[in-house]
């Protein structure tokens, strides 16, 4: 993944799957920031680490386009905490995230099984 | 604001509870309380640096998004100069000739003295030119604005509901003062305006220096003082201390200054010379010899009070109407039989005083409203024309925008694209109108006002008139950015890239066309304007004013402000003439009152001895005998006046031909005798002079008697000190040859006369003429300068629309080449079409134009209609136009190779 000591470059990288993953997270019930992190880490085996200097921003975009909606809640250990919640504009944009998704990894899939001279 | 910082704590909370959570959750893995929170910042990572990053997501969106549109726009600007200058052009003269316009009424119609709570103000009249010195009688419609010392001091004693009443000079204008600074060699003829004493403290001002007046400066026998205005104190004394308390010689006689007016008053009225200084109405009698100030049937003051709070206006007007009718009683006019009856009829309409003597406004008011009028209509020319432009790139970009809607912007982000296109031309076009505005208001006011000095009008755009221009260029670019965007926005992509360039738009193209046609029609009827106000001028300046002005200059003077008395002026005038003539290349030396085409004069009512019906105004001019020659006037019967009409020689008179006509319905006149209906006697008619033309081209046919100068009716028992008509105003000086030092020359001879003899205005003949006609030169030109730029912006709106259904119907006209059409019948195929949209102009501007000129008549000088000349002129111009636009795009159309524009597509 990027160089440490940029951010920017990070969001930049992940930007298009991290909104559907962050997005895909929510859709299993509301959650705060630090819980979709360890959601991720834990649903991608400890595979996926998203970094919160990416996960803030990607959140706060969310929430401005309307895709999740925030409140401020207890958690479940008493702590106050920004709870996140999927919106009707959120699912939609999910769904077609996902539809692109799967469209782009069956291109990239078809270009790297091609057969030469198949041109 | 308050959402940004909610924002902010909101953030920084959310990232303390994230913290929180982790900590928490590193301390249940077994973690000390320290290093867990410890290692959960550092998984964190850049705390502040992240938190900034979140923030952006919010802020900086939207203006991000503008600098977007606003670049790309600038971008696609560039790409098309011709668009971009032709547009920037015709919003900067649209825009710029509006607020330049606006600058002026503004400034001119509608801005307060600059005085203390102008909305308290009244003024008892509704007539600046009700002026400026005469006798109060009757008058069948009742209204004045002009009153008598007397009448004003009654009017200020009974009207309690006034908390200050002031009264001032009407025609100060008219009669300038001379002023020398004590010590000081030069004296100068300036401006000097009489006033009553609260006159200052009713406008509620402070001085700049030293004091105003007040009301004990303004009693009899009290020390003659003076105020002198804040410009004349700087640009004359450059801000010297010392003037205030200092000693001037006014007229010759000494009046203290005791103070400055403050910076920017220019007195009660908007003038093109302002008063220089502001004397009691009771100094006057001594200074300016003028015995009507304490007659209390004669007229000379206007007046302007400040009605105390809560005082209504309708119970006022009848409380001032009841004093007046009061106050002229006794006065003889109204105590005759006859005259009572007109008694009930006299009023003085309240009007607002805020804005001061209206004499300005209502001089310049209708020019004004019409070149609002005019300049509206030029906008309006523009606006279609922009319209039109925008419209036509706005298809001519259609495949581009279905591209990009192709390509998945949104319809909203196209339109707002489009929309900042507009408004930033449209903002630019503002920017660049005001650059206009301001050098066209300059222009206007030098035009208007030549030769003003001190003018208390400022070409400066107020931000009212800033405002005014921007909303107006910007209401312009969304009203005209909207339609194209909405057009391109509402195309099907896939649409219009299959159909190309294929598709015709009848809907937008019937409104490029009506857009065009409306131009053409405003057009003509600005060119029509433009031809009568230019006929209207050409005729004026063609009138036989029944005068010479060749080789001949107009010195203005002043031996009353000189210090002469009546008795010495023979003398003087002898003096004059000697010493003149001595001066080498002068051949005439002719002095008089008043001089023709001057905009003062004097009239008297005049009977003609047993001649009953004979009677009523004549123009009354006092001359020497050198005088008609000097001005040209000729002689059609008996003689004219000569060196032996001395004071004691019979008075004598002649008289012009409307006199004779007007009088005696042609009769020969020589030999009878006319004058005053208490003396009819006093003058015998010896000879008949042409109908020079005096005071104004509209009375180029007014009676008028002309008597030598030093003569005085039998009848006249008042000392000679109080006859002002004794007093030349004027000396024509006729020279053989053009000299170029004459004013030099003149200033010199009257010099060496008395020192306080000084020239007030010095003008060749020739220009004192020319300025009578300076407003009909305004308006003839603006109206010229206006038509030329509706023809020029009509000719590019048609030149665009023919342009661009060329481009348009490329393909159509390849396939009709293809199939053997001529080249002619292609140029006339797009001819036909740029002159059938000019035609159906003219089919609507010409009743319009016709309708048009009744409007304007008034300000026409013997024009009632527009005639063949006039019509046939601006028809031909707009014809030349419309063939110049569609010449161009025929040409083009002509040369379309077939071949290649079927394979376009």
């Amino acid at each position: 993944m990027a160089t440490k000591n940029s951010y920017q470059n990070r969001i930049e990288l992940v930007q298009g799957t991290l909104d559907m993953l962050i997005l895909k997270t929510l859709q299993w019930g509301e959650q705060h920031g630090y819980g979709i992190s360890q959601a991720i880490r834990a649903t991608s085996g400890q595979a996926l680490q998203v970094e919160t200097g990416s996960l803030y921003p990607a959140l706060h975009r969310l929430e401005r386009q309307g895709w999740v909606k925030a409140e401020w809640k207890q958690s479940e250990s008493n702590q106050r905490a920004k709870f996140y919640k999927i919106t009707r504009l959120g699912k939609e944009q999910l769904a077609s995230d996902y539809e692109r998704w799967g469209k782009m990894v069956a291109i990239i899939e078809g270009i790297m099984t091609a057969e030469r001279g198949a041109l | 604001m308050n959402l940004f910082f909610r924002r902010k704590t909101d953030l920084k909370e959310e990232i303390e509870s994230h913290l929180k959570m982790a900590t928490a959750d590193r301390i249940a893995r077994g973690e000390s309380p320290a290093a867990a929170r410890r290692e959960a910042m550092r998984e964190f990572g850049n705390l502040p640096l992240i938190a900034e990053i979140t923030r952006e997501r919010w802020g900086w969106l939207r203006l991000e998004r503008l600098m977007q549109d606003l670049r790309f726009a600038l971008r696609q600007l560039r790409r098309t100069p011709a668009f971009t200058t032709t547009v920037l052009l015709t919003l900067a003269l649209g825009i710029g000739a509006n607020a330049a316009i606006f600058t002026l009424v503004n400034a001119v119609l509608l801005k307060d003295l600059p005085v203390a709570d102008p909305k308290t103000l009244v003024h008892l009249g509704n007539d600046g030119h009700d002026c400026c010195v005469g006798h109060n009688g009757t008058r069948e419609e009742g209204a004045y604005s002009n009153f008598s010392t007397d009448t004003y001091q009654q009017l200020k004693k009974n009207l309690p509901e006034f908390e200050e009443l002031a009264a001032m000079q009407a025609g100060w204008a008219y009669r300038p003062i001379i002023a020398r600074r004590d010590g000081a060699l030069a004296a100068r003829s300036v401006m000097g305006e009489f006033v009553s004493g609260n006159y200052f403290r009713t406008f509620g001002l402070r001085p700049e220096a030293g004091r105003l007046l007040i009301d004990a400066d303004d009693l009899p026998g009290a020390p003659p003082a003076a105020v002198m205005s804040y410009e004349t104190w700087q640009h004359e004394f450059g801000g010297d201390a010392a003037v205030v308390g200092s000693t001037f010689r006014v007229n010759t006689k000494p009046v203290t200054v005791v103070g400055i007016a403050p910076r920017g008053f220019f007195g009660d009225r908007m003038a093109v010379a302002p008063p220089d200084f502001y004397l009691p109405i009771q100094t006057m009698a001594s200074l300016a010899n003028a015995s009507y100030v304490n007659d209390p049937e004669t007229n000379w003051l206007y007046m302007i009070g400040r009605v105390k709070p809560g005082v209504a206006l309708g119970p006022l007007q009848q409380k001032v109407n009841a004093t007046l009718q009061q106050a002229f009683a006794t006065q003889s006019s109204f105590s005759t039989v006859n005259g009572k009856k007109f008694l009930p009829r006299v009023h003085a309409t309240l009007s607002p005083g805020g804005e001061g003597i209206q004499t300005l406004q209502e001089g310049y008011g209708s020019h004004l409203h019409l070149l609002m009028w005019i300049a509206g209509l030029v906008l309006l020319i523009a606006c279609a024309n922009i319209a039109n432009l925008l419209l036509v790139r706005g298809l001519g970009r259609r495949t581009e925008m279905s591209v990009r809607s192709a390509l998945g912007a949104k319809r909203s982000r196209i339109v707002r694209q489009l929309l900042t296109e507009s408004i930033l031309l449209a903002g630019l076009g503002g920017l660049l109108g005001l650059a206009v505005a301001y050098g066209g208001a300059r222009m206007l006011l030098v035009l208007a006002f030549p030769g003003a000095q001190n003018l208390p009008i400022e070409a400066r755009p107020s931000f009212a008139v800033i405002g005014f221009a921007f909303a107006l260029s910007v209401l312009t670019g969304i009203l005209f950015g909207v339609a194209p965007a909405w057009i391109s926005a509402q195309a099907r992509p896939a649409d219009a890239l299959r159909s190309g360039a294929r598709t015709t738009a009848s809907a937008t193209s019937l409104l490029q066309r009506t857009l065009v046609v409306l131009q053409a029609a405003l057009s003509l009827v600005l060119l029509v304007g433009a031809g009568l106000f230019s006929q209207s001028l050409s005729k004026l300046e063609n009138t036989d004013l029944k005068l010479d002005a060749r080789n001949r200059y107009v010195v203005h003077i002043n031996p009353q402000a000189a210090g002469y008395s009546g008795i010495q002026l023979g003398a003087l005038y002898r003096t004059i003439e000697d010493r003149f003539h001595a001066v080498p290349g002068v051949v005439k030396v002719g002095i008089s009152t008043y001089v023709p085409m001057e905009d003062d004069r004097w009239s008297n009512y005049i009977v003609v001895q047993n001649y009953a019906e004979a009677k009523g105004l004549a123009g009354f001019v006092k001359a020497n005998a050198d005088y008609f020659d000097s001005v040209g006037t000729k002689l059609v019967m008996g003689r004219g006046i000569d060196v032996r009409d001395t004071s004691t020689a019979p008075g004598v008179t002649v008289v012009n031909q409307a006199f004779v006509q007007e009088f005696l319905g042609g009769e020969n006149p020589i030999g009878m005798r006319i004058g005053a209906p208490d003396s009819p006697g006093d003058f015998e008619i010896v000879g008949v002079v042409e109908n020079t033309v005096y005071t104004d081209i509209h009375l180029k046919n007014d009676p008028m008697y002309f008597v030598p100068i030093m003569q005085r009716p039998a009848s006249n028992k008042d000392p000679i000190e109080q006859d002002l008509s004794l007093y030349a105003g004027t000396m024509v000086l006729q020279t053989a040859h053009p000299i170029n030092d004459m004013e030099k020359l003149t200033r010199q001879t009257l010099a060496s006369i008395n020192p306080n003899l000084t020239v007030v205005q010095f003008q060749t003949f020739g220009e004192q003429i020319a300025v009578q006609f300076t407003g009909q030169r305004l308006i003839a030109r603006l109206t010229m300068l206006f038509g030329a730029l509706a023809l020029l912006l009509a000719t590019i709106g048609l030149y665009g629309v023919t342009a661009y259904s060329v481009e348009r119907r490329a393909p159509e006209i390849g396939i009709r080449m293809a199939l053997g059409a001529e080249r002619g019948g292609v140029v006339a195929m797009v001819m036909r079409g740029a002159l059938i949209q000019t035609a159906l102009g003219l089919a609507i501007g010409i009743p319009v134009a016709l309708l048009c000129v009744r409007f304007v008549k008034t300000q026409l000088y013997e024009i009632a209609s527009a005639d063949a000349r006039v019509m046939t002129g601006a028809i031909v111009a707009l014809a030349v136009a419309t063939c110049v636009a569609g010449i161009i795009p025929a040409r083009r159309a002509a040369s379309i190779d077939p071949a290649r524009a079927l394979r376009a597509d």
